[in-house]
C-alpha cells in the first residue's frame, strides 16, 4: 500500500503527487467533469495556494488530496500512500492521523468547549484522558488560545473560533492540513491573524499547507499559487 | 471527554425542544406504568387469595346455585375444618345508586370462622349475629358511603326484587389482603326467608367455602368434593380460592387485553414523538456530521451519538417518568383505588420490577426510535454532508 516517497528535480521529497487525475459526479442524467487529467506534485513542507473561479473543481482537488473521495480516473499519493486503494473506512483512519482540516465556517460542536473540541480528533486514538486534554491545551496554546480553553463556541469571536478549529487540525499532529476558504467568514484583522498563523504552522512545525481560497491576499501569502479553471491547472 | 460524554451534552443544543420531548417521554411512561399497574393489582386477587381456603360452585357457572344441602355434605369431607357459604346479593344503596360495592348474604358465625383475618369489635360482632337485618360493612366501604354502625339502610335489590331495609352493626377491617374492606355482608337467612324467594329459589347458596387443614393438600380435597357430587343431579367445581379468583377475573379478560394493547400504543406513540425529534436534530447536524466523518469519525461513531443521544433523552424521562409513577401510585393514588374500587383492587401498588421495567423500556425504545435516524446519520456521504449547510 505504502510506496516509497519520491523526490523532485530539487532533490525535496514529493508529499503529495496527482496523477492524471479525473473526477466527474452524475447529476441526474448527465455527467458533469469537475477535473479532468490533473497531475500535480507538491513537495513536503509546502505552503500552497489553490485560486480559481467558482466551480474550477478547487474544493473538489482539495477532497481528493485530503482523501474524503475517490477520483473518478488516475491516482493521488499522499505520503507514499495511494488513497484509491484504501478503503472508506482506511481512508477515515488515514485522515484522522494524516491530515488536519480547517473549514471556512469553523464547524465547531456548540456544546463543547474550545479545548473539548480541540480534543475531538484525539478520541480516535488510544491516548488516556489525560494524555489527551495535555495535546490539546499544546495546541491551543500554539494558536494563542490558552486563556480561552473553557469557553464554547458563542462565548468566541470568530477569529478566536478558527483559531480552535486550527488547534484541532494540528492536535494530531498531522503531515498535512488542507483549509478550504479559512478565512472566508473573518474580517481583515482577523484574517491576517488566521494567516500569520497557518505561516507559523509552515516555518516552525514543517507542515504542508494546502489552502483553497478566492482572496488574494490570503493567497499571496502562500509560498505558491496555482490556479484552476474547468478542472484544469492554468 | 468520551464519545459517551458528547451524545450526553448533544442533548442540551435544543433545551426546549429537548425539555418538551422528554416531558413526553415521563407522562408516556408514567401512563404506561400505571396502566400496567391496574393490570398487575388486578391479578394480584389470584397472588393474595388465602392458600387454606378452597371454593366450590356449580359445575357450569357460578350464576347457578347449589342446594343448601351440600353445605353439610362439604362439612363432613376429610381435611375441611369449617365452611362459610354465600349468595351474590347485589343491590345498590338507596340514594346511591350508582356507586358499585360487593354485597352477599352469609351466614355471619361461619363466615367470620372461616375468614379469621376479618376483624370486628366483639361488642358489634354480637350485634350482628342477633340481628337477622343486621349488616357488617368493610371500612372502606363504610367510608366512601359515609356509613357508621347504627346507620339505617336500604339496599334496592336487582336479582332479587324490593327494598331490603339493614342496620349497620360493624364495620370491619382486615389483618391481611386476602379480602377487601369494601364488601357488605348481611344474614343469609334474611334473604332465604323472604316472601321476595320463591320455593326454587329458597335453600340455595352462591357457592361454598371451606377451611382446610392442610394447605398443601387442597387440590386433593378439591378432587374429593366434587367426586362427591359428581352423580348427583347438581355437580360442583372446586378449586382453592386463587383458582377461584381468577375464573372470576377472567370475565374482563377482554378489558385486560384492551388495557394491555393500550399501553403498547402509548409506548408506540413515545417512540414515534422521540422519532421524529432525534430526526430533525440529526437533519439539522448533517454539515456537522460531514466535518466529524471528514476529521476520520467513522460511521458507527456518528451512529452512536444518535443512539447515545435518544438513550439518554429516553432515560432521563423515563428515570422521571418512573420516579413519578412510583410517588403518585405508591404515596396516595394506590390507596384511593384501594378504598375506592369496590374491592376491585385489594392492593394497588406499584412493584419495583415495574418500575424497573418501565426505566428499561423507555431508554430501549428510545434508542429503538433513533435507530433509523442514526442508520441515515451513518450512511451519509461525507462530501454532500459537507456541502449541505446546517
Amino acid at each position: 500500500m505504502a510506496e516509497a516517497t519520491a523526490t523532485n528535480g530539487n532533490g525535496k521529497p514529493i508529499v503529495i503527487r496527482v496523477e492524471n487525475v479525473g473526477k466527474s459526479y452524475v447529476r441526474g442524467r448527465e455527467t458533469v467533469e469537475v477535473l479532468s487529467g490533473l497531475n500535480l506534485e507538491i513537495e513536503k513542507g509546502a505552503y500552497e495556494a489553490l485560486m480559481g473561479p467558482s466551480g474550477s473543481g478547487k474544493s473538489t482537488l482539495l477532497n481528493l488530496i485530503a482523501g474524503l473521495d475517490k477520483p473518478t480516473k488516475g491516482r493521488i499519493v499522499v505520503d507514499g500512500v495511494d488513497l484509491g486503494s484504501l478503503s472508506e473506512g482506511d481512508r477515515a483512519k488515514w485522515r484522522a492521523s494524516n491530515v488536519g482540516f480547517v473549514f471556512q465556517s469553523y464547524n465547531l460542536l456548540p456544546v463543547l468547549t474550545a479545548l473539548e473540541n480541540t480534543e475531538l480528533p484525539l478520541l480516535l486514538t488510544n491516548l488516556p484522558s489525560a494524555e489527551r486534554k495535555k495535546r490539546a491545551q499544546t495546541a491551543l496554546r500554539v494558536v494563542g488560545l490558552e486563556e480561552r480553553m473553557g469557553h464554547r463556541p458563542d462565548q468566541l469571536s470568530g477569529g478566536q473560533q478558527q483559531r480552535v478549529s486550527i488547534a484541532r487540525a494540528i492536535v494530531t499532529d498531522p503531515r498535512l492540513i488542507v483549509a478550504d476558504e479559512p478565512t472566508g467568514d473573518l474580517d481583515r484583522q482577523s484574517a491576517d491573524e488566521i494567516l500569520l498563523l497557518l505561516e507559523k504552522l509552515n516555518t516552525e512545525l514543517g507542515k504542508t499547507i494546502l489552502m483553497v481560497t478566492h482572496d488574494p491576499a490570503a493567497a499571496e501569502r502562500a509560498h505558491r499559487i496555482r490556479r484552476l479553471n474547468k478542472g484544469a491547472l492554468q | 471527554m468520551t464519545l459517551g460524554a458528547i451524545a450526553v451534552k448533544n442533548i442540551g443544543r435544543n433545551l426546549f425542544r429537548t425539555v418538551l420531548t422528554m416531558l413526553g417521554v415521563v407522562v408516556a411512561i408514567m401512563a404506561f406504568l400505571l396502566l400496567r399497574t391496574v393490570i398487575s393489582s388486578w391479578m394480584m386477587g389470584i397472588e393474595l387469595a388465602a392458600k387454606d381456603r378452597v371454593a366450590t360452585r356449580h359445575k357450569v357457572t357460578f350464576i347457578m346455585t347449589l342446594p343448601l344441602r351440600y353445605v353439610e355434605d362439604v362439612k363432613a369431607v376429610p381435611g375441611i375444618k369449617d365452611v362459610a357459604y354465600f349468595n351474590w346479593f347485589g343491590a345498590k344503596l338507596a340514594g346511591k345508586e350508582d356507586q358499585f360495592f360487593g354485597n352477599m348474604a352469609t351466614d355471619p358465625e361461619s363466615f367470620l370462622r372461616v375468614y379469621d383475618e376479618i376483624v370486628v369489635p366483639e361488642d358489634q360482632k354480637k350485634n350482628w349475629f342477633e340481628n337477622r337485618q343486621g349488616a357488617l360493612v368493610g371500612a372502606n366501604l363504610a367510608k366512601q358511603l359515609g356509613l357508621k354502625v347504627g346507620d339505617k339502610i336500604t339496599l334496592k335489590g336487582t336479582i332479587f326484587p324490593g327494598d331490603w331495609p339493614m342496620t349497620v352493626e360493624g364495620i370491619y377491617t382486615t389483618t391481611r389482603k386476602s379480602i377487601d374492606q369494601s364488601s357488605l355482608w348481611f344474614h343469609w337467612k334474611y334473604l332465604n326467608e323472604s316472601p321476595v324467594l320463591t320455593p326454587p329459589m329458597k335453600d340455595k347458596v352462591g357457592w361454598i367455602t371451606s377451611k382446610i387443614t392442610d394447605k398443601s393438600k387442597s387440590a386433593e380435597i378439591t378432587k374429593r368434593i366434587d367426586a362427591m357430587f359428581d352423580t348427583r343431579d347438581t355437580q360442583t367445581l372446586s378449586m382453592d380460592e386463587g383458582s377461584m379468583n381468577a375464573s372470576f377475573m377472567s370475565m374482563f379478560a377482554t378489558l385486560l387485553k384492551a388495557i394491555d394493547l393500550v399501553s403498547i400504543v402509548v409506548l408506540i406513540i413515545m417512540m414515534l414523538i422521540l422519532g421524529n425529534t432525534i430526526a430533525m436534530g440529526t437533519r439539522e447536524r448533517t454539515h456537522e456530521y460531514g466535518v466529524l466523518r471528514a476529521i476520520g469519525f467513522m460511521p458507527k461513531h456518528l451512529a452512536f451519538f444518535v443512539l447515545g443521544e435518544a438513550a439518554v433523552i429516553g432515560l432521563i424521562g423515563g428515570a422521571l417518568g418512573v420516579g413519578f409513577a412510583y410517588f403518585l401510585v405508591n404515596n396516595g393514588l394506590g390507596q384511593v383505588i384501594e378504598e375506592g374500587s369496590g374491592g376491585m383492587f385489594l392492593y394497588f401498588r406499584m412493584k419495583e420490577s415495574d418500575a424497573l421495567a418501565g426505566l428499561v423500556i423507555a431508554t430501549v425504545a428510545a434508542a429503538t426510535a433513533a435507530a433509523i435516524p442514526a442508520y441515515r446519520a451513518s450512511k451519509l456521504d461525507v462530501i454532500d454532508a459537507l456541502r449541505r449547510v446546517g
